[in-house]
């Protein structure tokens, strides 16, 4: 018993040491294209035009960009807290729903995934815009009597990246709702409980690891979000991405645009550590 | 007349086409221990899952001390129930979970603390308030369920198939625990399982079902001594049946020729819906006595096999026509030294003991 635990152990040390060698071109793949441009935008970040922090010193130091950041924010605030709020009643119900339907939905959501984002982007300008589908079905319909303004400003934003970003809340959800097994809330019911409190005592906490996860993917993506944001927002909510889109492309400053994205990149890793601690689905049941 | 405690009337339910309980009735005395014996769809969880809440029966009602239950949804008909899976809150500890139902009601703090002591008490499992179900074997899982569905004092406790997750001896233990909490708490509880055994064990009453109806309802004794119908006698306890003629037949009792040629009299007949000449007849294994010296009114057999089963004897053996019938002796009886396979032997049995059904 002993022996063969001995051996058995000592074969995977030899295979583990003996495979090293596999993983050097997928670590040669990440440093080229991943590691050594992160650390050039640092490094002209703190170079160009001169070296020192003064970029940092403007970017963290300006109203202007300070509400830029804030903006950025808030839009990722919501369109992660908009996204939950829709997406986990559409998961429940593709949890729950005959397999043979939740299929074809879930094939749905998946092909819209797959067409194209500017694409998609530009069909909400239309859909939204003054004399767009929705303004006109709304005031047909007597809700409103002039257009509500959806396009170039947070409300269009908010709706075209929510749009975007639901499937990410959706697809992780459904796995783990569908891992409940029914009988747990049948049970909760005989307990007494009603269907609020079935919801709000037994079902959401079950359910908070995958709510969690999604969306802090959605917060995320959403931080660093520029097609959408750009097409569908005005230029008074302006987001980081095209903050540095215009220091790079329109100001050819590449030590502020490198500053800006690395203070993005820092806070998403702040954020994913996070999640690493607090919200490891493995650790959570 | 008292009013029964509760009443199931005429139940009925049907999915589409299948039809799962045809109908069944059935009344249940308070502090009663009442259990569904059949096999898998034969109705048995259905009636238990309306009584539940989770279904509506197509027809037919239920009252609980005279009220009809059917228009309370479940979580307010107050009904404790244990499962066949492992329903605990895994994300709240044992004594959470055992508080739940507390909690739903809004009981204060230290009436639930001292509750939630004595229904973990009550299953054994004092000291386990902060151990989380996933950390817990099977058993105390099903146990805290126990806990969790006796801890608010329901009137009626449903527990459907809740050990066959468990292995065998940890099964008769929990059997052994769940006797001695009914007789401690005197909650009625209605039982589903498909172990005859189980059955045996736990209940006052059984009522098995069969396709969706019932087919007897009575203490272990009767539906072993009695059986009401085929369905009965081959589900509960070991059972032979051979094939035989019916002679004549009047008042329950009937003639019956066995194949070979013996004719018996007087066997208590269970009129089928056919009534025709045939009928199955039902013979015990330990009610019949084996000789190897031919005996009046016997029937030959042929010797296939004798196993030796510690406290008993089973001897395997074949009519002339070829249906096989066990017949089991106790330790030591005399015609086993005088008998061995291949042998011709005759059986012989008490005609009151028997049963036909037509």
């Amino acid at each position: 018993m002993v022996l063969s635990a001995t051996t058995d152990g000592g074969e995977r040390k030899i295979r583990r040491n003996g495979s090293f060698g596999y993983v050097v071109p997928a670590l040669l793949l990440i440093a080229f294209f991943f590691i050594i441009p992160v650390l050039m935008l640092l490094m002209r970040s703190v170079l160009e035009p001169t070296p020192g922090l003064q970029n940092y010193q403007e970017l963290l130091g300006s109203t202007t960009y300070l509400r830029v950041f804030l903006n950025t924010f808030t839009v990722a605030g919501l369109v992660t807290v908009v996204a939950v709020v829709i997406g986990f009643p559409v998961a429940w119900l593709l949890a729950i729903m005959p397999d043979k339907w939740s299929r074809l939905v879930m094939a749905i959501i998946v092909l819209s995934m797959w067409t194209n984002l500017l694409a998609r982007t530009y069909a909400w300008m239309v859909l939204l815009q003054r004399t767009g589908v929705v303004n006109k079905m709304l005031m047909s319909l007597g809700i409103i009597d002039k257009p509500l303004a959806l396009v170039n400003n947070l409300v269009g934003v908010t709706i075209g990246m929510t749009y975007i970003m639901l499937p990410f809340v959706i697809l992780p959800l459904i796995g783990i709702l569908k891992a409940i097994d029914p009988a747990i809330l049948r049970a909760a019911a005989l307990c007494g409980a009603n269907k609020r409190q079935c919801f709000t005592r037994v079902l959401l906490p079950l359910s908070l690891p995958g709510i969690a996860s999604g969306a802090l993917m959605v917060f995320v993506m959403s931080l660093g979000y520029y097609v959408t944001p750009a097409l569908l927002g005005g230029t008074s909510n302006m987001m980081l991405a095209e903050l540095v889109a215009q220091f790079v492309q329109s100001l050819v400053n590449w030590g502020m645009g490198g500053a800006a994205a690395l203070v993005l990149l820092l806070v998403t890793m702040v954020l994913y550590a996070i999640q690493l601690k607090f919200l490891n689905p493995n650790r959570a049941r | 007349m008292t009013q029964p405690f509760l009443s199931i009337q005429g139940i009925r339910k049907t999915y589409g086409q299948v039809t799962a309980v045809k109908n069944v009735s059935l009344d249940v005395a308070k502090g009663e221990f009442m259990t569904f014996l059949g096999p898998s769809g034969s109705g048995k969880s259905t009636t238990l899952y309306i009584l539940a809440g989770f279904q509506d029966p197509t027809d037919g009602d239920i009252l609980l001390n005279g009220q009809s239950l059917l228009s309370t949804p479940s979580h307010k008909r107050n009904i404790g129930m244990v499962f066949q899976r492992y329903t605990l809150f895994p994300h709240l500890t044992v004594g959470e979970n055992v508080a739940f139902p507390l909690r739903i009601r809004r009981i204060g703090q230290a009436e639930i603390t001292e509750r939630v002591k004595k229904a973990l008490k009550l299953v054994r499992l004092e000291g386990f308030e902060d151990r989380k179900p996933a950390l817990m074997s099977g058993g105390q899982q099903q146990r805290v369920a126990l806990a969790r569905a006796l801890v608010y004092n329901p009137p009626v406790l449903l527990m459907d198939e809740p050990l066959s997750a468990l292995d065998k001896k940890l099964r008769e233990e929990i059997q052994f625990e769940i006797r001695r909490i009914h007789q401690e708490t005197g909650v009625t509880i209605l039982y589903v399982t498909h172990d005859q055994e189980e059955a045996l064990r736990l209940s006052d009453r059984i009522a098995v079902f069969s396709q969706g109806e019932i087919d007897q309802i009575g203490t272990g004794q009767e539906l072993y001594a009695n059986p009401a119908t085929h369905f009965v006698a081959g589900f509960i306890g070991d059972s032979n049946f051979i094939n035989a003629e019916v002679l004549s037949s009047a008042d329950g009792k009937a003639k019956l020729a066995l194949p070979g040629g013996t004719v018996i009299d007087g066997v208590p007949m269970h009129a089928g819906k056919a009534g025709g000449k045939s009928a199955s007849l039902l013979l015990r294994p330990e009610r019949l006595s084996l000789s190897g010296m031919q005996v009046a009114n016997g029937l030959a057999v042929t010797i296939n096999d004798i196993t030796f089963l510690g406290n008993n004897i089973e001897v395997s053996t074949q009519t002339g026509n070829g249906e096989s019938l066990s017949v089991r002796l106790p330790f030591g009886h005399e015609a086993i030294s005088s008998i061995s396979r291949g042998d011709q032997a005759w059986l012989s049995f008490e005609p009151k003991s028997t049963h036909a059904f037509a």
